[in-house]
């Protein structure tokens, strides 16, 4: 990403290598080649309040005279102002102070009016420091920096993470400790009723605890537990203790038990279908916590508080550090409910001895339609997103997608639901004339059979429509193995394999066995 | 002091050899933004404040020596 920074001061150390950067209160120039531009104007230094708060309008005045010219599509990070020397000679001039909030104002309407406009809050940054370290005036004086050159380090880290959260970039799943951790005491010693949460002090703490972790549950991010302890023990005590915030509902996934606490992520992991290195582990005990260092190093694991009255700062520096974005989505809150809809489907796989008893207690309904207005967009994006279950891995935009159509492709997406929830559309198959040109399917789906049965459903009705043949490909990419031999699987004939592993294949319609298993239900939309 | 601070205008210009007469004159790098750059990685590592005037004045290698030996 190249970067062009407004701004009117000397900023150049705080920002990354490969940033360029305007003349000191310059929009003269706004170069067309930025991938992206940073509008960081710090507030003006100075002695006579009336001119200062002349130069804070005019700031903002420039600043809708570059909003209007950068191209729409690029991203604008904007940062709030700061004063950082505000001298009023009577306590009824609040001039300064006005002047910065006006200035704030204009950029958060800016934030809200235009979607490239990411307003950051530099307040956040600032207000760790004492006034006298935030800003060197030797350094004000001989080099015009507005911010003392020693908090290089912290605002870089800073910065990136504001990158992160714009990019949406964050941990997916915090997965906790109960007793002392969510809860004080120790429940298998203390009792359902004995572990502290509400009431007095450190009850009240941990209350505080887990109305905040409730808070970012409903924000996307998805809770589990790892605790040693009975399961029954724990189920008892999310049903009966009235003052527990967080019960059994809001966790997608759990591992209760006595087994070492590495073992269960990685389970925990499988479960979920998350990666380690998107989870934050929170645990009391410094043993586990170094267990869990030690062994996966991709889970982040910050300590934890030796205090209960910590929990609230402890709050704000992970939320801070793992999981603040941007903005959430609606799909981000319904995400939860993915994950543990998996996670329930994993459990109940668990009970049963073969896989058929198990898809059949599914439900599991496929719903195959054409391509429309409101699912191409969808069909795009999956073709480029999906990479594992992928087997030509041809990148489209909607437009493409549209073309196709005008030019009589068999465009089809699958729907896949079963009775713990709908997953929405999963899958794509593109076809032109008789050849199949792609076919991916999300990899939140696998593992019910469901690719097979939606394309034997497909070809089936290729067969109606009068094809003999079909032909495929499989082109093999870095992250697509698994699926080298699906269409030897699916009786496809393998007729040409090239070096570097390209595959052709042929299938005869006429003899092909398209018989779908009866679980499945398949209902063409 | 005089490895010392040879080693931070090594990496501070992002030089791959240094000598003593490294100066603004030879040093491409040795800007204002560099000097800026250089007087903060200095005053850490000696753990001194370096004056306006004497980073005004500190032009060359042998400048900074000749400052460091007063104040140290």
């Amino acid at each position: 990403m190249n970067w062009f920074v407004f701004r009117n001061n000397t900023v150049e150390r705080f920002f990354p290598k490969g940033y360029a950067f305007s003349g000191y209160e310059d929009v003269s120039a706004i170069p067309a080649d930025a991938d992206g531009y940073v509008w960081f104007y710090q507030a003006p230094l100075g002695a006579d309040r009336a001119a200062l708060v002349e130069v804070i309008r005019g700031y903002g005045e420039k600043f809708r005279f570059v909003l209007e010219q950068v191209a729409p599509g690029k991203p604008f990070v904007v940062l709030t102002m700061t004063d950082a020397y505000d001298v009023p000679l009577t306590e009824d001039d609040h001039s300064l102070a006005v002047a910065v909030a006006a200035y704030n104002a204009g950029v958060y309407e800016a934030g809200e009016r235009c979607p490239q406009v990411k307003v950051v809050d530099f307040n956040e940054f600032a207000r760790n420091y004492p006034a006298s370290e935030l800003l060197d005036w030797k350094f004000f004086f001989i080099s015009q920096m507005g911010l003392n050159p020693r908090l290089t380090k912290d605002f870089q880290a800073w910065w990136n993470r504001k990158l992160d959260s714009i990019a949406l970039r964050r941990k997916k799943c915090l997965v906790l400790d109960l007793d002392n951790t969510i809860w004080g005491g120790v429940l298998g010693e203390d009792g359902i009723s004995g572990i502290r949460i509400g009431g007095d002090y450190p009850g009240k703490a941990f209350l505080f605890f887990q109305e905040a972790l409730l808070a970012l549950s409903r924000s996307g991010v998805i809770l589990a537990v790892c605790s040693k302890n009975n399961e029954a023990d724990v189920l008892e005590a999310w049903e009966k203790n009235p003052y527990l915030v967080l019960r059994k509902e809001h966790f997608a996934a759990w591992r209760i038990n006595w087994n070492d606490k590495a073992a269960n992520l990685r389970e925990l992991a499988d479960e979920l279908n998350i990666g380690l290195d998107s989870f934050v582990f929170l645990d009391d005990n410094p043993a586990e916590r170094e267990l869990i260092r030690q062994l996966l190093p991709m889970v982040a694991v910050p300590d934890f508080p030796a205090q209960p009255y910590e929990l609230p700062a402890f709050f704000r520096q992970c939320v801070a550090d793992y999981f603040k974005v941007y903005s959430v989505t609606e799909e981000d809150r319904q995400k939860v409910a993915q994950y543990k809809a998996n996670a329930a489907r994993s459990r109940a796989q668990q009970r049963f001895s073969d896989l058929a008893s198990f898809l059949e207690s599914l439900d599991i309904r496929i719903t195959i339609a054409g391509a429309d207005a409101f699912n191409i967009p969808r069909i795009a994006q999956m073709t480029q997103k999906t990479n594992q279950f992928n087997l030509t891995t041809k990148r489209y935009a909607d437009t493409d997608i549209q073309r196709f159509v005008a030019e009589g492709w068999r465009v089809w997406c699958l729907r896949a639901e079963d009775r713990f929830g709908d997953n929405g559309i999963t899958g794509v198959i593109l076809i032109d004339g008789d050849a199949i040109d792609s076919l991916l399917l999300s990899c939140r789906i696998l593992g019910k059979g469901i690719e097979q049965a939606f394309l034997k459903a497909v070809l089936a009705r290729l067969k109606d429509e009068g094809v003999k043949t079909v032909r495929a490909r499989y082109c093999p990419t870095a992250k697509n193995a698994q699926v080298r031999d699906f269409y030897e699987r699916c009786g496809f004939a393998c007729v040409a394999e090239e070096p570097d592993g390209e595959k052709t294949y042929k299938l005869d319609l006429d003899s092909a066995d398209l018989e779908i298993e009866k679980y499945y239900q398949i209902i063409w939309g | 002091m005089e490895e010392k601070v040879l080693e931070i205008l090594k990496a501070v210009f992002e030089l791959e050899t240094v000598g003593p007469d490294c100066s603004q004159e030879t040093c491409e790098k040795w800007d204002s933004l560099g000097q800026l750059n250089l007087v903060v990685e200095l005053e850490d590592a000696f753990g001194i404040s370096l004056e306006p005037e004497e980073i005004a004045a500190m032009q060359s290698f042998q400048d900074i020596i000749r400052i460091l030996k007063a104040k140290l």
